[in-house]
């Protein structure tokens, strides 16, 4: 029995050493979600890290689903499981800081140049005078079209490449539907995300600078009101779900979509559509101030947790790839551009040749990239607040209500959604 | 004497011994979390940042009308889906045992197949075949049987449906295989005296099987009602997180979102569990009573 015991004993402390043994070694982990994209630039981070630091591995671990769970599940259990770095969607972030204070590490004393960053990316990311994050992509948005289907309703593609307004795309929709039968927008049914940007394009906020709920606005009213003269013209493509709603476009189903620059790579997954995509500013909201043809989809940004073992590594290579004017490092920013439509937000890395390029893949070779960088100077930004999911969980079963037509009016929209996150958010 | 005590010492130890790591894993895995709930739920608790509410979240959960929805879901899932399946068990179970003679081991198979395919891979299937576009509403609409494409998920009557067959779709094979057991343990003298005093096969099934069924229906509609107050899968992905306009929300998945999705508010999801932990025990509670009567 003794014998047995002092075996296991022993046998514990060698694995207990061989644990401290492999802490030491070089090696950090890094979370996202999406190997096409998030995934595949960090990699080639990675890639450029290795040539001056070979010593040091990185593992790149894909969480297609669920991630902020699983990271929460983590933190909840002071740290355990948890990669070293990992990527946050910029909407979901201040839930965090503000939720778990003090469990990113402070980039701002490690040394980054926030200034080199867009500066709608490093507001979210900053709590007095502490910065978390490495700022990743952009979500500037625009109007997919697809040129052949215009051309087939007897339209001429050219003249709508310029900035548009609402009721000139639900013009262009009618015409589209009644000479091709097909919708002119793909619609989610499942998500907010078309409403909220067509309100942000306007500069349109969800909340008050003291952080309380106010949907009660010229901006979001004309958005619903519009959402609504959408449905009822018939140009809407109901679907849903991701998945749903990729295929209705990638298909043909619908002639066009609002989305972002990142949506690129979706699209050439199907290259049978070669040369009939183009993309068009996001059309503005007519009748509110403040209103530009310009808005933002997502985009995420990258965190090293304080408590992480290798911190110095880990800020070390976030520093010299994602933040320095390096050639290697500026290339690298090019390279993300092309391979997956990554766009970031390092400002001196937009000049890279990939920025400027004309893409095949697009009606008369757009300039896509560089377009969606134009658009991106004049996206308004937006305040997230820590109870942003909470608004987005309300408002998207009102906006389903709304085009089911039980409810019936922006206002009644606007009540409903203020009630229902009350519920949800106990605020 | 003493010989004997010293014994009963010893035998008393190796008890303890033998129970000691079901004990241990006891405490860790359910009587810590249950106490420290206790402490949880008196709490407004959202990642590290904590402070005391007393029963600030139970006064919450009395106003949260979306959770009540969710819960009214649940009942309304569990009133229709439960007693479809249990019949189509039945009904199955019966053909399987007397009825089929061929191949009766693939039809088993077949039907209890289901229920050991991932949730999650058949929700996602599900969600693939009933979409708007999807190969459900295409074959209707080709065969004429529908003039325009349901809304499987897009509309909340049938969003709920969509859930029911999802369910029957899998769970009535799981059934069927108690009911069989309990068939096959019917003892066969029971319907030779029954056929000797002339009882038809209809009235054999409604005064023979069905009594002696009895304690197996009980139990498959008791784990099946404490799995219903627990569904959570198949809101979250067949139907995208309780959607349309919430039409599927179920108690489980919104305490699952108000803890990991929406506002990190682990107290309040306490509060709710508490909620759902009550309304479960009530029910086994109950269904004991009213069926269990039956066996004197």
């Amino acid at each position: 029995m003794k014998k047995t015991l002092t075996v296991l004993l022993a046998l514990a402390m060698f694995v207990g050493a061989a644990g401290l043994a492999s802490a030491q070694a070089k090696k950090i982990s890094i979370w996202c979600w999406d190997p096409n994209f998030n995934g595949y630039s960090m990699k080639e981070a990675a890639a450029v890290y290795n040539k001056a630091h070979p010593e040091v591995t990185i593992e790149i671990v894909d969480i297609p689903q669920g991630i902020e769970g699983k990271i929460e599940a983590g933190l909840m259990a002071g740290g355990a499981g948890l990669p070293d770095i990992a990527l946050f969607q910029d909407f979901q972030i201040e839930k965090f800081i503000t939720n778990y204070p003090g469990i990113f590490a402070d980039l701002k004393a490690a040394g980054v140049d926030y200034s080199q960053f867009a500066g709608y990316k490093v507001g979210i990311m900053s709590e007095g005078k502490k910065v978390y994050g490495i700022p990743f992509d952009t979500g500037s948005t625009g109007l997919y079209l697809r040129s052949d289907f215009l051309k087939d309703a007897g339209l001429n593609p050219d003249s709508y490449r310029k900035n548009l307004t609402w009721n000139e795309v639900i013009t262009l929709g009618k015409t589209v539907k009644a000479k091709t039968g097909k919708a002119l927008i793909a619609y989610d049914n499942t998500d907010y995300q078309f409403l909220r940007m067509i309100i942000q394009s306007a500069g349109g906020q969800f909340f008050k600078p003291d952080g309380s709920l106010d949907l009660n606005t010229a901006a979001t009213k004309a958005g619903l009101k519009v959402l609504k003269d959408m449905n009822d013209a018939g140009i809407l493509y109901m679907s849903e779900g991701w998945n749903n709603w990729v295929s209705a476009f990638n298909n043909g189903d619908a002639a066009g979509m609002v989305s972002a620059v990142w949506l690129i790579g979706t699209i050439k997954s199907q290259p049978a559509n070669a040369g009939k995509w183009m993309v068009v500013p996001t059309p503005s909201l007519v009748g509110v101030a403040g209103a530009q043809n310009a808005s933002n989809w997502g985009g995420s940004s990258w965190y090293v947790f304080e408590k992480s073992k290798n911190k110095a590594i880990a800020i070390d290579f976030m520093k010299s790839v994602w933040a320095s004017k390096d050639p290697a490092a500026l290339g690298f920013y090019n390279t993300i551009l092309k391979g997956a439509g990554a766009m970031g937000t390092y400002l001196p890395s937009r000049v890279g040749s990939n920025y400027t390029s004309k893409d095949e893949f697009f009606y008369k070779s757009q300039t896509v990239y560089a377009d969606f960088s134009k658009w991106m100077e004049k996206v308004p930004a937006l305040r997230y607040t820590a109870n942003f999911n909470a608004m987005g969980t309300a408002l998207t079963a009102s906006i389903q209500k709304y085009l089911k037509g039980d409810l019936k009016t922006p206002e009644a929209v606007i009540a409903d959604a203020t009630e229902g996150y009350k519920q949800v958010s106990g605020n | 004497m003493n010989q004997k005590g010293s014994f009963a010492k010893y035998l008393n130890r190796m008890g303890w011994f033998f129970v000691a790591p079901a004990l241990i894993l006891f405490s860790v895995f359910m009587l810590y979390p249950i106490l420290s709930s206790l402490y949880l739920v008196t709490r407004k608790w959202k990642g590290f940042t904590d402070s005391f509410i007393g029963l600030g979240n139970f006064v919450r959960m009395a106003n949260d009308s979306l959770f009540w929805n969710a819960l009214g879901n649940n009942f309304f899932l569990m009133l229709i889906q439960i007693p479809i399946m249990v019949f189509l068990a039945l009904v199955l179970a019966v053909v399987l045992n007397q009825g089929i003679r061929r191949f009766r081991g693939a039809f088993r198979l077949m039907f209890f197949l289901p229920c050991v395919t991932s949730l999650v891979a058949y929700s996602i299937l599900f969600r693939i075949l009933l979409q708007t576009n999807g190969m459900a509403n295409n074959i209707m609409l080709d065969l004429n049987l529908l003039s325009e494409p349901i809304g499987w998920l897009n509309d909340s009557f049938w969003a709920k449906m969509t859930i029911i067959i999802a369910l029957t779709w899998r769970w009535t094979g799981y059934n069927m295989m108690f009911f069989l057991v309990g068939l096959q343990n019917i003892d066969s003298e029971i319907y030779e005296a029954a056929e000797v005093d002339g009882a038809s096969k209809i009235y054999q099934f409604f005064r023979i099987t069905l009594p002696l069924l009895v304690p197996v229906i009980l139990f498959s509609i008791v784990t099946s009602t404490s799995g219903m107050l627990q569904l959570f899968d198949e809101p979250n992905i067949l139907t995208n997180q309780g959607g349309p306009a919430n039409a599927t929300m179920t108690a489980a998945l919104y305490i699952y979102r108000q803890a990991f999705v929406i506002n990190s508010d682990f107290g309040y999801a306490t509060a709710l569990s508490y909620m759902i932990v009550i309304l479960a025990g009530l029910f086994a509670w109950l269904q004991i009573r009213l069926l269990g009567g039956n066996k004197k």
